[in-house]
């Protein structure tokens, strides 16, 4: 029961061979089973499952159409508002907050397409972390290694898919934070294009790089809650007025004419052996073997890191003033430095993020989709501070971002997809559209699922 | 920035945004402001041209 995937389930329950009661129930005892060991989740929103999902055996009893995910379970990184929770966003401050009115816009829309609700999912503290090893919620496992990380700063998200509690999940990522967890759990995750999604309800991390998105095991099942987020919604200045564009029709249509190119540069100096098997093995499968230099990547990841610094540590300037002790220590001493950043700095960071977009965009002339490492490394072990690459030692919690951060610095929908079986551990790769073609990122990564490179099974726990 | 300039420009801006670093805190900051200056050097050094205006717009009533 809980390998079965998002559509298969609502498949299933459509046709009257499960009842998304049975469903709900499966996914809540899989909780129960399981999370002791894997620590994804920190809130488990029983009561509200149980109701969204005899609601749904309701509908199809009285005969109505069923939306496209009607009673898939799925969790929600708990800095998504939820109504009636505290959205703590990993931290032990908010939790002083009174509880969310309301859905976030992610949480409402996954409530109008049928979805079911069955918890709240482990973070960094205030999203600023690629380790999900929590002073206060304590370390979200990778189910794949329960010694290992599973990244962040969306780790609860990435276990809890990848040990089958729920098919689906919601992250965000503002330098790496869906594609992170998916690389090192090894399932499939889409940051869409800046912009593209809501965050309405979503805490807030960096505006100017904030951006949600969700996770799954198979493509299909990411294209199908990707397309059911997509929409307007007026709490989000960020977000563009665009009209919705359905993706999973179009995964059917293969590589097509699609130009294909592997990152070279930056983007293989900063991946270690089995990140650049794994881009080798993607590559192979595409029959690509022509490379792309995206210009000045390094800077691109210090300029995001600038940004960050700027913008998380502002957010957050009263408590580090009025008790710095209540942050997490892992990332108190990172958060007190970065609201020190000199404006001159930030405001360098900002003009270079144009110029490095144009720069890209002069790449996309001739080519469609860009294909690069996600991690540098497989998961590592919880607690180490470092980790080598190629024979430099790399402090572990900001490092293991080095390939995604430079990405999401200017907005691409980006596809994180899985490949095992290249050591005892999987290791993502990125597919990298230009803006506002997810459903290119989204067709390669099907191509890929297909041919049998990427597959995202759960693990056995 | 030199080690030395870290340390006085820490405690100034610090002191100028009324952040109290207690002692436990001052020396993780200090090793934390390291990392981002020399980040931030990577940018600072690229030139950039008047044209090259920063990322953010505002779209007023948009």
């Amino acid at each position: 029961m809980n390998t079965l995937d998002a559509l298969g389930t609502a498949a299933a329950i459509r046709a009257g061979r499960l009842s998304a009661l049975e469903a709900a129930q499966a996914a809540l005892k899989a909780i129960d089973t399981l999370d002791g060991r894997v620590n994804a989740f920190t809130a488990v929103t029983r009561e509200r499952a149980l109701t969204e999902a005899k609601a749904i055996d309701t509908a199809r009893a009285a005969g109505h159409d069923l939306p496209p995910l009607a009673g898939v379970p799925y969790a929600a990184k708990n800095l998504f508002d939820i109504a009636g929770l505290t959205t703590v966003a990993g931290s032990k401050i908010n939790r002083e907050n009174p509880p969310a009115k309301d859905d976030s816009a992610l949480v409402a829309r996954m409530r109008g397409a049928g979805a079911v609700l069955v918890g709240a999912l482990n973070m960094d503290e205030y999203a600023f972390g690629f380790t999900t090893e929590n002073a206060h919620y304590g370390t979200a496992r990778n189910p794949h290694d329960l010694t290992r990380i599973a990244g962040g700063s969306s780790g609860g998200s990435g276990a809890a898919v990848a040990a089958g509690m729920v098919p689906l999940s919601l992250g965000t990522d503002t330098n790496g934070s869906i594609r992170v967890p998916s690389s090192l759990c090894g399932i499939f995750g889409i940051k869409p294009t800046y912009g593209r999604l809501s965050r309405r309800g979503s805490y807030p991390f960096t505006c100017s790089l904030d951006h949600v998105g969700p996770f799954a095991r198979s493509v299909a099942d990411l294209a199908a809650t990707y397309d059911a987020l997509q929409g307007q919604d007026t709490g989000d200045y960020a977000q563009a007025r665009r009209a919705m564009e359905p993706t999973r029709q179009l995964l059917k249509d293969g590589l097509g004419s699609l130009r294909v190119a592997v990152a070279g540069g930056y983007f293989k100096e900063n991946a270690g052996p089995q990140a650049l098997a794994a881009v080798e093995a993607v590559a192979r499968a595409l029959n690509v073997s022509r490379e792309v230099i995206l210009p000045e990547a390094q800077r691109a990841r210090a300029a995001g890191f600038v940004i960050t610094a700027s913008e998380g540590s502002n957010l957050h300037l009263p408590d580090l003033r009025k008790r710095p002790d209540d942050f997490d220590p892992a990332i108190r001493d990172r958060f007190l430095a970065n609201a020190l950043t000199p404006v001159q700095w930030y405001m360098q960071a900002q003009r270079f993020r144009l110029w490095f977009f144009q720069a890209v965009m002069r790449v996309f002339a001739d080519t469609d989709v860009i294909i690069a490492p996600a991690t540098p490394v497989p998961a590592t072990v919880i607690g180490a501070d470092t980790f080598e690459l190629n024979g430099r030692q790399m402090p572990a919690r900001p490092s293991m971002g080095v390939l995604t951060q430079p990405l999401s610095f200017i907005g691409l929908p980006i596809v994180a997809v899985p490949v095992h079986g290249l050591g005892p551990l999987p290791i993502g790769v990125q597919v990298i559209a230009r803006p506002w073609r997810e459903a290119d990122a989204l067709r390669v990564a099907a191509a890929l699922e297909y041919a049998g490179v990427a597959s995202a099974p759960v693990a056995p726990l | 920035m030199t080690p030395d300039q870290i340390e006085k420009y820490v405690d100034a801006a610090a002191a100028a945004l009324d952040l109290n670093l207690a002692p436990g805190h001052r020396p993780g900051v200090l090793e934390n402001f390291t990392r981002l200056a020399q980040l931030a050097a990577l940018v600072n050094e690229f030139p950039l041209a008047p044209e090259d205006e920063p990322a953010p717009l505002w779209k007023p009533g948009a």
